[in-house]
């Protein structure tokens, strides 16, 4: 068989509108991921027991389960409760959800990775649990987790694919659209994966400048 | 029987009890570490504890300054008891300062940053308050040109005398030192302990747990020897190194005789004290 890219050149700006949309719910679902996913770390290791307990079964149940569920669970399942959320709100909520599990598990492991010392330098010149979190534990840490951090916003730009089972127009879901126009499946799904790869290629690259910037002392 | 290494009592009766601890008992476990511990220090007082390892030292100096929960007994500072759940982080850390044997610096924050941050937290100075109070305590321990480096930057040495004045930033009322020049090369050992003497002439009262035989005698006005989670003889730094009473102290000094060499034999006087044999 020969590779006939012209039938779907036609359909390009389609498809890369459709990576805009893989993009914005990327980076949101990283953003609020990554805030929930420290919030859940950090409650993860507190000295609560019971907080500790529910982070710690937060992270199990959403580590365990599959991302596909968890968005059916959204967008299919709320709506029985009297919550209807749009197709992109449940699908960035979703990778949210999930990105924070795993997150929250980095998070720990970075902090139980601070020396033990650190916590007892902070306590005796007064600091507080949250305190020591906040200027002493947290800014070590994330130096620690940045290179799996990094991973995860990988992981997460790929998952995102999962968004074109709730109808959202992502690029993905674009890619079986002009499939199904043009006919031409492998033409238009090398380039949808070529698209994904240059993607999550800026952003190793993005991340790897920033580790450099912040190991460099 | 009696003689002239007999005498138990500290040098200053007049001053008031700084540091007061009574039958403190701690264990891990089914272990018993502290098996009730009495001892108080006047104000000024600098008392010395060496023992072997495991003895208890460390765990003595972690239970006064709340690293560590106690399981009997009391700890009182200048009277009043600090031991109990009552008493935050923030409280203790106003009253007691604490040095590591691995200098525990924030490795993220420059010399200055360790030196203000507590101060400005805790003691509620402004930003330029605690530096001045900072860059006063560099200058203490002959540190200012290092004030923008970073710990990694820093000599061990270095490094202890920073952590030390961390500790003096927040004005604490006595000093625990727990093995501070320990984890050092041995060149870098005197500039840490010209640090701590500087501090001990200043009034500071202090509780130094050391395994630095010569610097304990020179720089302690009283020292305890722990064995086995208690205090086995406690004196005048003359006595103990010269002439112990005890059979296991004597056992430990022999030991560290042995390490130090004649060091410690030339340097003390001649044994004056008469044989109880």
């Amino acid at each position: 068989m020969t590779l006939d890219f012209s039938a779907v050149t036609p359909y390009l700006h389609m498809l890369l509108r459709g990576a805009a949309i893989t993009v914005q719910a990327s980076f949101l679902s990283l953003l609020f991921g990554t805030i929930l996913g420290i919030f859940v770390g950090a409650v993860r290791v507190a000295p609560f027991g019971p907080l500790r307990s529910l982070a710690s079964a937060y992270i199990y149940v959403i580590r365990g389960t599959p991302l596909l569920i968890q968005l059916f669970l959204i967008y299919f399942g709320l709506p029985s409760l009297g919550l209807n959320l749009p197709a992109f709100s449940a699908g960035v909520i979703g990778l949210t959800i999930n990105s924070s599990g795993y997150v929250g598990e980095i998070v720990r492991g970075g902090i139980e990775a601070v020396p033990k010392g650190q916590w007892e330098a902070s306590k005796v010149l007064g600091l507080s649990y949250l305190h020591t979190m906040r200027f002493i534990i947290l800014p070590q840490a994330i130096r620690n987790m940045l290179p799996a951090i990094g991973n995860e916003f990988v992981t997460l730009i790929k998952e995102s694919s999962l968004l074109s089972t709730l109808a959202i127009t992502e690029l993905t879901m674009v890619g079986q659209q002009v499939r199904s126009v043009t006919y031409a499946s492998f033409e238009t799904f090398i380039i949808v994966g070529l698209i994904y790869l240059t993607m999550t290629s800026i952003t190793s690259l993005m991340l790897r400048h920033i580790e450099k910037r912040w190991t460099v002392d | 029987m009696p003689n002239s290494c007999d005498s138990l009592s500290s040098s200053s009766l007049s001053a008031p009890t700084a540091l007061e601890v009574r039958n403190l008992q701690k264990s891990f476990g089914d272990i018993s570490v502290l098996k009730g511990i009495s001892l108080a220090l006047s104000e000024g007082e600098v008392v010395s504890v060496i023992g072997p390892s495991g003895s208890g030292k460390s765990t003595l100096a972690r239970c006064i300054c709340r690293l560590e929960e106690i399981n009997g007994g009391e700890v009182l500072l200048y009277g009043k008891r600090i031991d109990n759940a009552r008493h935050s982080n923030r409280d203790i850390a106003r009253l007691v300062g604490m040095i590591f044997q691995q200098f525990n610096l924030f490795p993220h924050l420059s010399v200055v940053e360790n030196l203000i941050l507590s101060p400005v937290r805790i003691l509620g100075l402004s930003p330029k308050e605690a530096e001045e109070k900072a860059m006063a305590l560099l200058q203490r321990v002959g540190l200012v040109d290092k004030k923008n480096a970073r710990p990694n930057e820093l000599s061990g040495g270095q490094r202890q005398r920073v952590a030390i004045a961390r500790a003096l930033a927040m004005s604490p009322k006595i000093m625990l030192f727990d093995e501070p020049t320990s984890a050092l090369d041995p060149e870098l050992v005197g500039e840490v302990l010209e640090v701590i003497a500087d501090l001990a002439d200043s009034g500071m009262t202090m509780m130094i747990i050391t395994h630095e035989m010569m610097f304990a005698k020179e720089v302690s006005d009283r020292v305890l020897f722990m064995d086995e989670g208690k205090i086995v003889e406690q004196g005048p730094p003359e006595n103990i190194f010269v002439c112990p009473r005890m059979p296991r102290t004597q056992l430990f000094l022999q030991r560290m005789l042995v390490h130090f060499g004649k060091e410690l034999v030339t340097s003390t006087e001649e044994r004056t004290c008469p044989d109880d044999a």
